[in-house]
């Protein structure tokens, strides 16, 4: 499948600061890429610009388009979710599927009717007497309910409960994916969506610092956990993070053999959340 | 372009009921006072022949300028009320999207910021305007019948003395004509409004009306001109060249202060649509209203909420 997004040297800059610096990267069909990132890294920059919210330097192509210029001919085929409290609080439950019908070429109101049919979510209720978890089980009803190639999502489940998270998810997998479209993801909750990812894409301060596949990242980065004499030795192989848990020193490394560093002591792969923090802990 | 025009201005009367409810409580209002004016007068009717709209002893014509007159003095008040909601309208149309984020969503549709912005500006010079003329109308429509029923309990016949003497044609095409060109003549402040509206991150009313003070002030502090001020009072709504220079004495009688209107009166002849449409502060304007609008839609398009 062809490449969905296309960056070349992208950057936006507010002032001074520059919230995406020179990045460059694709996102193919089909996949599901977590963009995880600390807070101000540039994730929510990044997304705007593909979704032609904010222009941006470099080239940037999104199903061959370019967003910016061609931001209405692109929401034909993308669907995002921003954050929890962006639809409307006014505005009607049918209105709201009246008025996507009306303007958006690919959307099946029946498909939207039947999903919110299995949830609390009645026609004639307001959103604002919604609550959040409703909210959002509304606004990912409609979406699937839109024939989109790409979806994103930035900090989707933000101040939903633990049932709703989950919840979330699996209808993201079971009513959205079909293995053709595509989604890209940004959360603090890594954890709850590692096991979803196909790709994952680490940003800090602007700058992409890992661009891989999950299926790639066992044999690309080993958790060593040792202690004693042992570490001397390890951290000749030169580890790109070290912490302690329990007295013992867990280090993290990116290209050397598993092999090589069972001599050690124990190897494992690391799980995204501490890999995050060892590449961004790391390269400060 | 067209199907999304109808459903992003049934969006904005969804998000705004104050647009078609204040016209419609406006007009029952109106009507309750007329009922009330019109039972109170009852009361002492022993004079007053059938009341001010039910006058035997005036001619057709006197009575249908007196109709015309009154549902006119009625109308006033829905084109203030009207004026007053566009200017609400307009400043809280881009700004409320961005303050509870719902931009967001909105700018997730296939929908262009032209087109949405396009839309703000109908609803405010085209949809507001349509909905006060068809308050306007049903509320005349309302108070002849009250005082057709009050006519008619008195044994005289309402079809005679009202229906038939009221000039409603002329009344509603004299009103049409001029609630289109006041809008159309106030149509810069409008684009002005939304632009504040989609700029501003606070108080859109005082940014609003704020500039349109201090900037004529501080033109004649610091350059001792008014250029600004002559400008913004040559476009305020009793300037509007819509009015034939009606001689005031063809309307009134001097001597016994009673409308002389025996050969009736037309308001559509008061109007002079030639010289409105000829007036080069009407095109001006339009071209200011244009700019302004574009304006607004480029702040859409390119602001950050960062």
């Amino acid at each position: 499948m062809s490449s969905v997004v296309i960056a070349q040297h992208v950057s936006k800059a507010f002032g001074s600061t520059k919230a995406v610096d020179d990045v460059s990267f694709s996102i193919e069909g089909g996949r599901i890429t977590g963009l995880i990132g600390p807070n101000g890294a540039g994730k929510t920059t990044l997304l705007k610009a593909v979704l032609g919210l904010t222009d941006c330097e470099g080239t940037l192509s999104v199903l061959g388009l370019d967003p910016f210029r061609q931001r209405k001919e692109l929401m034909q085929n993308i669907c995002f979710i921003a954050d929890v409290a962006v639809l409307p609080r006014w505005i009607r439950v049918s209105q709201l599927l009246d008025f996507v019908e009306a303007v958006h070429p690919n959307f099946s109101r029946k498909k939207a009717e039947d999903l919110l049919q299995q949830t609390k979510v009645s026609a004639g209720a307001k959103v604002r007497q919604l609550s959040k978890g409703m909210v959002t089980q509304l606004h990912l009803s409609i979406i699937t309910a839109i024939d989109a190639k790409l979806l994103i999502l930035d900090e989707p489940t933000l101040g939903l409960d633990i049932i709703f998270r989950k919840e979330f998810y699996s209808n993201l997998l079971n009513d959205y994916f079909d293995g053709e479209r595509t989604i890209v993801i940004t959360t603090h909750q890594v954890e709850e969506i590692e096991n979803l990812l196909t790709d994952v894409m680490f940003i800090n301060d602007g700058k992409i610092v890992l661009d891989a596949s999950m299926e790639s990242l066992p044999e690309q980065f080993v958790e060593l956990m040792t202690s004693g004499e042992s570490v001397e030795e390890a951290r000749k192989l030169g580890p790109f993070h070290e912490r302690e848990v329990f007295g013992k020193n867990v280090l993290t490394f990116d290209g050397i053999s598993r092999e090589k560093l069972s001599s050690f002591g124990e190897v494992r792969t690391p799980g995204i959340a501490d890999l995050f923090v060892a590449k961004i802990k790391g390269a400060a | 372009m067209l199907g999304n025009q109808v459903a992003l201005i049934r969006r904005e009367l969804w998000e705004h009921r104050s647009l078609y409810v204040v016209p419609a409580v406006l007009g029952i209002i109106v009507v309750l006072i007329q009922m009330t004016v019109q039972t109170a007068v009852s009361v002492f009717d022993t004079h007053i022949d059938m009341a001010l709209l039910g006058a035997t002893n005036i001619g057709p014509n006197e009575r249908g300028a007196i109709i015309s007159a009154l549902l006119s003095g009625f109308s006033i008040v829905f084109v203030i009320v009207m004026l007053v909601l566009i200017g609400f309208y307009t400043l809280d149309s881009l700004y409320a999207e961005r303050k509870d984020k719902s931009i967001l969503f909105w700018r997730s549709m296939p929908v262009t910021d032209t087109e949405t912005v396009l839309s703000k500006l109908l609803t405010a010079l085209f949809v507001i305007p349509v909905i006060t003329l068809a308050a306007i109308a049903a509320t005349h429509i309302l108070i002849l019948f009250v005082t057709s029923v009050w006519v008619g309990m008195r044994g005289a016949s309402a079809w005679h003395l009202i229906w038939s003497a009221a000039p409603l044609f002329d009344t509603w095409s004299a009103t049409s004509i001029f609630v289109v060109a006041l809008t159309l003549w106030m149509s810069p402040f409008v684009a002005w409004f939304l632009l504040v509206s989609a700029y501003t991150n606070r108080s859109p009313l005082l940014m609003a009306i704020l500039p349109l003070i201090v900037l004529p002030l501080l033109e004649k502090i610091l350059l001792k001109s008014t250029i600004l001020a002559d400008a913004l009072m040559s476009k305020s709504a009793v300037h509007m060249p819509i009015f034939k220079n009606v001689d005031l004495e063809t309307l009134v009688n001097k001597e016994t202060l009673t409308i002389a209107a025996e050969n009736g009166i037309s308001l559509l002849s008061m109007l002079d649509v030639g010289r409105f449409v000829s007036s080069p502060s009407l095109w001006l304007g339009l071209v200011v209203c244009g700019l302004l609008t574009t304006a607004a839609m480029y702040v859409r398009r390119f602001r950050d909420e960062n």
